[in-house]
C-alpha cells in the first residue's frame, strides 16, 4: 500500500478507500486463516512427532550381546581332517571358490585346502587375514604355508562362528548392528544410489527430487527414486502401503520432523535395521543385518563389494527384485548398480569387474530358526554370565562373548544321539521319539564345556534336560562311595567284602533290603569287583560301615553342590542330580581330584572391545591323588570287563576309558559317565514322562556314550602312579597277594603303607606273611633291601 | 680241619647266606611290578612351533606388563599340550604375579601332577607354593613347601 502523503494536493480516489479497506480485509482474513492452520497443524505435528519418537525409540536399537563358539586353531600337529576343515569353513560361511582371491574364500585340494581367511580381533590379539594352505596327512595338519610369503606358519586361528546373540527385547526378527558394524561401502553405496545428499538435506530433498525426475524421463523409465532414506525410514513405520498423496505429504512431514530431532548417523542406523529386504514364507526381512544372514549365510560385515551392491540393488523393490525367484533380472541390476558405483569412483574398475565376474552367490533358502543355532549351550552361557554380572549388562552394552563350545562336536553329538535314540528304539520296538536324552561333554585339562545337549531336538530351544533335569542317579554314585573307602587307611582295592543281602534301617526307620540286579549275590568279593560288577549289596555294606554322611562329603568333594540328606538309600544313588553336575562330579574323577567347575565362557568384551572379566583357569585340589588314581583304575576294569564292557564295540579297548553304568531301580533312567584321556563325557536317557525305559546304563546310555565319543579325537586314558602307590599281583578269588602258582589274578595299585600283607593260598606261600621280620637287623646290618 | 678254619668257614657262610638272604628277599615282597597301566610318552614334538609361537608371545605380552593377555597366551598353549608340565607352572607364576595366590599354588600343583621325574620343576613349583602360602598368611604350610623344595634340588 503506498504510504499517505499529507502535503501533496492529491485527487482524491473514491476507490482508493474500498482497496484499502478489502486489503485490510483480506490481510486480517489471511491472518485468521494462517492462525486457524497453526491452531489445527501445530497439533497434528505434535501428534506426528510423537508418532515418530514411539516408533523410533520403542524399536532400541542398542546392539546385542554376540555368542561365540571356541575358535578352530590350526597348527602342524593338530588332528584335524580335511572334511572337519571343511565342515568349520561352510559353518563360517566361507564360500568355495576358484582362484581363492578373497577373505572368505577357500578350496579343496587333494592334500587339504587353501583358505583365505577372514581377519578377527580376538580379546588377546588381532588375527590378520592370511591367505593360507593347510597340508593334510593322516587326520592331522603336516603344515601350514603362507601363500603370500611362501613361508611355514606356525599358528593360526579362524575367526569363531557366531552361534547366538542376546537381543535386548528378545526380537528374534532382527540381526541388529550398530553404526560401526556397518560396513563403509554399504554406506557409499546407499548414498550413492538412494539419496546422494542424506547428509546435507533435511528429511526430503527437493533438488534431488529434481534430479529423479530429470534422470528418469531422460532413461524413459523410472531409474531413480526421489525419496530419502528418511522418508522410506518413515515409509517402514505404517504397516499398511498405502500411496496416496495424502500418505506422501505426511510421511515427508515426518521425515522433516525425524532428521530435525535425530542425528543422521542415527538415522541411516535405523534405516540399515528397519529397511524392508525380502520375504522367507510369511516371515518379513528387516535391515541388512538378517538379510545378509538369510541370502549369504554369513555376518554382514563378511560380505564383499558384489553382495552389498545385490542388497542395495533390491532395495528398489525387494519382491520385483528378488534374487531366489527373479535371479537374473535382479543380477541385471546388481551391475547397473557396479556401474553406478564405477561411475562415482566409489568403485574402481578392477573391483566392478570383479564384483560382475561373481554369480549370486546366495546360499540356499534355508528356514532361520531364530538366531541362536545351539540354543541348548547358549542357555549356558546366559546362565553363567548371570552369575557374574547385572543383566542390564547383558542387554545393553553390544557385548561380545566367546564361549568354549566346539561346533563340530556339539553337530556330532546331535548327529549321534538321533541315529543311537532310534536305533535303540527300533531294537526295544518303542514307538519313535519316545526316548529323550541329555548329554554333557568336557576337556579334562581345561574345565571347558565342548559340547552340550539339551534333549534329542537339538535346534529347538525348549527345556533343557542336561541343566535342569534331575533325575536319579542310580548307581553313578557308587564311585564316591568307593572314593571315600580308599581314602580311608582300612580299604584298598582287594579288600575284601560281602555282598550278601542286607538290612538297614531306611528313612522313618522302615527296614530297606536293597536288591541286587537278577537278585545275584556273590558272596566275598575283592572291592574292585564289587565296583566293577556294581554289586549293590556289598556296595551298602561298604557305605554303611563308612558312613552315608562321609560318602556326601566325598560327594561334596567332587563338586556336587546341592545339600542331600544322608540317608541310606543314597548309597545306590536315591538322590536327583541333573546331568550337568554329574558331569561335575566325574570330571574331579577324570582330572586326578582337582576340582575345576565346568565353564562355557572364556572371555567377555564390551561393545569397545576391552575385557569386562576373564574366565581364566581356576583350579583347585580337591582330593589327594592316590586314592582318585586306585578309584579309577578301577573304573577302567568297569570298562575293561564289567558293566562297560560292550563298549568294546564302539571303542579301541586300548583307549582305555574309566566309567560307570547307572541304572535306577524301575529302570527310569539309564546313565553312563565316563572319561578318556582328555574328555568326560555324560549321557542320561529316559523318557520325559518318566515311566520305565527297561533299559540299563549299558543298554541305553552306554551305546550313545560310545558313538558319540567314536566321532571324536580320542586320547587314551594313560593314567600315571603317584609317588607311594605300587602294583601287587593279588589272587582274584581271595583278594590276598598272588604268585605265579595261581590260577586268576589280577594287577592292582596299591598305596604302599596300606597295601596286602597276607599271601592267597593257591600261591603255595608257606609264610602268612613274607619273610622279612627275622632277618630284619642282619638285612639292616648290611644296608640290603 | 681246625677249628679256626671251620669258624671262618662257618661265619663266611652266614654272612654270605645273610646277603644272599638280603638281596633274594627282595623278589619276595616287593615284585618287580608291570604297572597296570602304561605311562604316557612326551607330547609329539609336531606341536612344538605352534607352543613355540604362543610362549614367545606370552613373553611379549609379560614385558608389555600384560599380564592377562600372557596368560591367554599360555592358556592356548595349554591347549594344545596339556600334559605339558612346564605351561602350567608358567601360567602358576603369571597368576602369582598378579597376586592371585591361591590360584597360583593350584596351579603350581597341578604342573607337579605332571612333572614326572622333573626334579627342578618340582623345586619350582614347590618354591613358589611355598612363597604363595606366606602371602596367604598360612606360615606353616609354607614352611612344609620349602623343606619339599629343598628336597627336590636347588631351590
Amino acid at each position: 500500500m503506498p504510504p499517505k502523503r499529507r502535503n501533496r494536493p492529491v485527487k482524491r480516489r473514491r476507490t482508493t478507500r474500498k482497496p484499502q479497506r478489502r486489503q485490510r480485509r483480506w490481510w486480517i482474513a489471511f491472518t485468521l486463516f494462517v492462525l486457524l492452520v497453526c491452531v489445527t497443524f501445530v497439533p497434528y505435528l505434535a501428534y506426528l512427532d510423537l508418532v515418530i519418537k514411539e516408533q523410533f525409540e520403542g524399536k532400541r536399537w542398542a546392539v546385542p550381546a554376540r555368542v561365540y563358539a571356541r575358535p578352530l586353531e590350526l597348527y602342524p600337529g593338530k588332528r584335524l581332517t580335511s572334511a572337519q576343515l571343511r565342515q568349520e569353513l561352510d559353518l563360517l560361511a566361507y564360500r568355495q571358490h576358484t582362484p581363492v582371491e578373497r577373505p572368505g574364500d577357500y578350496a579343496l585340494v587333494a592334500d587339504g585346502a587353501v583358505v583365505y581367511s577372514r581377519p578377527f580381533q580376538f580379546w588377546d590379539g588381532d588375527e590378520p587375514q592370511r591367505f593360507f594352505k593347510a597340508t593334510i596327512r593322516n587326520g592331522s595338519i603336516a603344515k601350514l604355508t603362507d601363500m603370500r610369503a611362501s613361508k611355514a606358519i606356525a599358528l593360526l586361528r579362524l575367526e569363531p562362528y557366531q552361534y547366538a546373540s542376546f537381543t535386548p527385547s528378545h526380537r528374534e526378527d532382527r540381526v541388529l548392528v550398530g553404526r560401526e558394524d556397518i560396513p563403509g561401502f554399504l554406506v557409499q553405496a546407499l548414498i550413492a544410489i538412494e539419496d546422494r545428499d542424506f547428509y546435507r538435506h533435511h528429511g526430503v530433498d527437493l533438488s534431488g527430487l529434481m534430479r529423479a525426475v530429470l534422470s528418469n524421463v531422460k532413461a524413459g523409465k523410472i531409474v531413480q527414486g526421489g525419496s530419502t532414506l528418511t522418508q522410506q525410514l518413515v515409509k517402514n513405520f505404517f504397516l499398511t502401503h498405502e500411496r496416496s498423496l495424502k500418505r506422501k505429504f505426511k510421511e515427508a512431514i515426518m521425515a522433516v520432523l525425524l532428521d530435525w530431532q535425530y542425528p543422521k548417523d542415527e538415522i541411516l542406523t535405523a534405516y540399515c535395521n528397519e529397511i524392508y529386504l525380502g520375504q522367507d514364507g510369511n516371515r518379513a526381512i528387516h535391515g541388512f543385518g538378517l538379510a545378509s544372514i538369510f541370502y549369504f549365510g554369513t555376518r554382514l560385515q563378511n560380505l564383499g563389494h558384489a553382495e552389498i551392491a545385490l542388497l542395495v540393488a533390491m532395495l528398489k523393490g525387494p519382491s520385483y527384485y528378488d534374487p531366489h525367484k527373479h535371479p537374473q533380472r535382479t543380477l541385471a541390476r546388481r551391475n547397473q548398480v557396479l556401474d553406478t558405483l564405477h561411475a562415482l569412483n566409489i568403485l574402481s574398475t578392477t573391483e566392478v569387474k570383479a564384483a560382475k565376474k561373481r554369480g549370486l552367490s546366495l546360499i540356499p533358502v534355508q528356514p532361520i530358526r531364530g538366531v541362536s543355532r545351539f540354543p541348548a549351550f547358549a542357555n549356558l552361557v546366559q546362565r553363567q554370565l548371570r552369575q557374574d554380572y547385572r543383566e542390564a549388562d547383558l542387554r545393553s552394552e553390544g557385548l561380545q562373548i566367546f564361549t568354549t563350545l566346539d561346533p563340530l562336536l556339539q553337530l556330532a553329538v546331535e548327529r549321534q544321539v538321533n541315529r543311537q535314540l532310534a536305533a535303540i528304539e527300533k531294537r526295544q520296538a518303542f514307538a519313535p521319539e519316545t526316548l529323550e536324552a541329555a548329554v554333557v561333554v568336557s576337556q579334562t585339562s581345561s574345565g571347558e564345556v565342548v559340547a552340550l545337549l539339551g534333549g534329542r531336538k537339538a535346534r529347538f530351544d525348549g527345556f533343557n534336560r542336561a541343566l535342569d533335569a534331575r533325575r536319579q542317579i542310580g548307581s553313578i554314585i557308587k564311585p564316591a562311595i568307593y572314593l571315600t573307602a580308599l581314602a580311608n587307611d582300612n580299604y584298598h582295592l582287594a579288600t575284601p567284602l560281602l555282598d550278601k543281602p542286607i538290612t538297614v534301617d531306611g528313612v522313618d526307620g522302615k527296614p530297606w533290603t536293597p536288591n541286587n540286579f537278577n537278585d545275584k549275590y556273590r558272596g566275598q568279593i575283592p572291592l574292585y569287583q564289587a565296583l566293577r560288577d556294581s554289586a549293590n549289596a556289598a556296595t551298602v555294606r561298604l557305605g554303611m560301615a563308612l558312613g552315608v554322611d562321609n560318602v556326601v562329603a566325598t560327594l561334596q568333594k567332587l563338586g556336587i553342590n546341592r545339600s542331600i540328606n544322608p540317608f541310606p538309600s543314597v548309597l545306590l544313588g536315591a538322590l536327583e542330580l541333573t546331568p550337568f553336575e554329574v558331569a561335575q562330579m566325574y570330571h574331579t574323577l577324570a582330572d586326578n581330584g582337582f576340582k575345576t567347575p565346568l565353564r562355557a565362557i572364556r572371555a567377555v568384551l564390551d561393545a569397545r572391545g576391552r575385557p569386562l572379566q576373564r574366565y581364566g583357569l581356576k583350579v583347585s585340589q580337591s582330593l589327594p591323588p592316590e586314592p582318585v588314581y586306585l578309584l579309577n583304575t578301577a573304573l577302567q576294569h568297569v570298562v575293561r570287563d564289567g558293566t562297560a564292557k560292550t563298549l568294546r564295540h564302539y571303542l579301541d579297548p586300548d583307549t582305555a576309558v574309566a566309567g560307570k553304568t547307572g541304572t535306577t531301580n524301575d529302570f527310569r533312567d539309564s546313565w553312563f559317565a565316563g572319561f578318556t584321556g582328555n574328555g568326560v563325557a555324560v549321557v542320561w536317557v529316559g523318557r520325559d514322562d518318566n515311566q520305565a525305559t527297561h533299559l540299563t546304563g549299558s543298554r541305553g546310555a552306554l551305546p550313545v556314550w560310545g558313538a558319540i565319543m567314536g566321532k571324536f579325537d580320542l586320547e587314551p586314558l594313560l593314567l600315571t602312579a603317584p609317588p607311594g602307590v605300587e602294583a601287587l599281583r593279588i589272587d582274584t578269588k581271595t583278594g590276598l597277594l598272588a604268585s605265579k602258582r595261581c590260577p586268576t589274578t589280577v594287577q592292582l595299585p596299591f598305596v604302599t603303607e596300606s597295601r596286602p600283607e597276607r599271601y592267597a593260598p593257591c600261591s603255595k606261600k608257606r609264610l602268612a606273611k613274607p619273610a622279612k621280620k627275622p632277618l630284619n637287623w642282619l638285612r639292616k646290618l648290611f644296608g640290603g633291601g | 680241619m681246625s677249628a679256626y678254619k671251620l669258624s671262618i668257614y662257618v661265619v663266611s657262610f652266614v654272612v654270605i647266606s645273610a646277603l644272599l638272604i638280603s638281596c633274594a628277599g627282595k623278589p619276595e615282597m616287593r615284585q618287580t611290578p608291570t604297572p597296570v597301566v602304561t605311562t604316557p610318552s612326551l607330547p609329539a614334538p609336531a606341536s612344538e612351533p605352534a607352543v613355540v609361537a604362543l610362549l614367545d608371545e606370552a613373553d611379549h605380552h609379560a614385558a608389555r606388563g600384560q599380564r592377562d593377555q600372557a596368560a591367554a597366551s599360555i592358556e592356548r598353549a595349554i591347549r594344545i599340550q596339556p600334559r605339558d608340565a612346564t605351561l602350567w607352572h608358567r601360567l602358576a607364576k603369571i597368576r602369582f604375579e598378579q597376586g592371585q595366590f591361591q590360584q597360583a599354588q593350584h596351579l603350581a600343583a597341578k604342573s607337579n601332577a605332571l612333572a614326572g621325574n622333573n626334579k627342578r620343576l618340582k623345586a619350582a613349583n614347590w618354591g613358589l607354593i611355598a612363597t604363595a602360602r606366606t602371602k596367604l598368611g598360612n606360615h606353616d604350610g609354607a614352611a612344609k613347601a620349602r623343606q619339599k623344595a629343598k628336597h627336590f634340588g636347588t631351590f
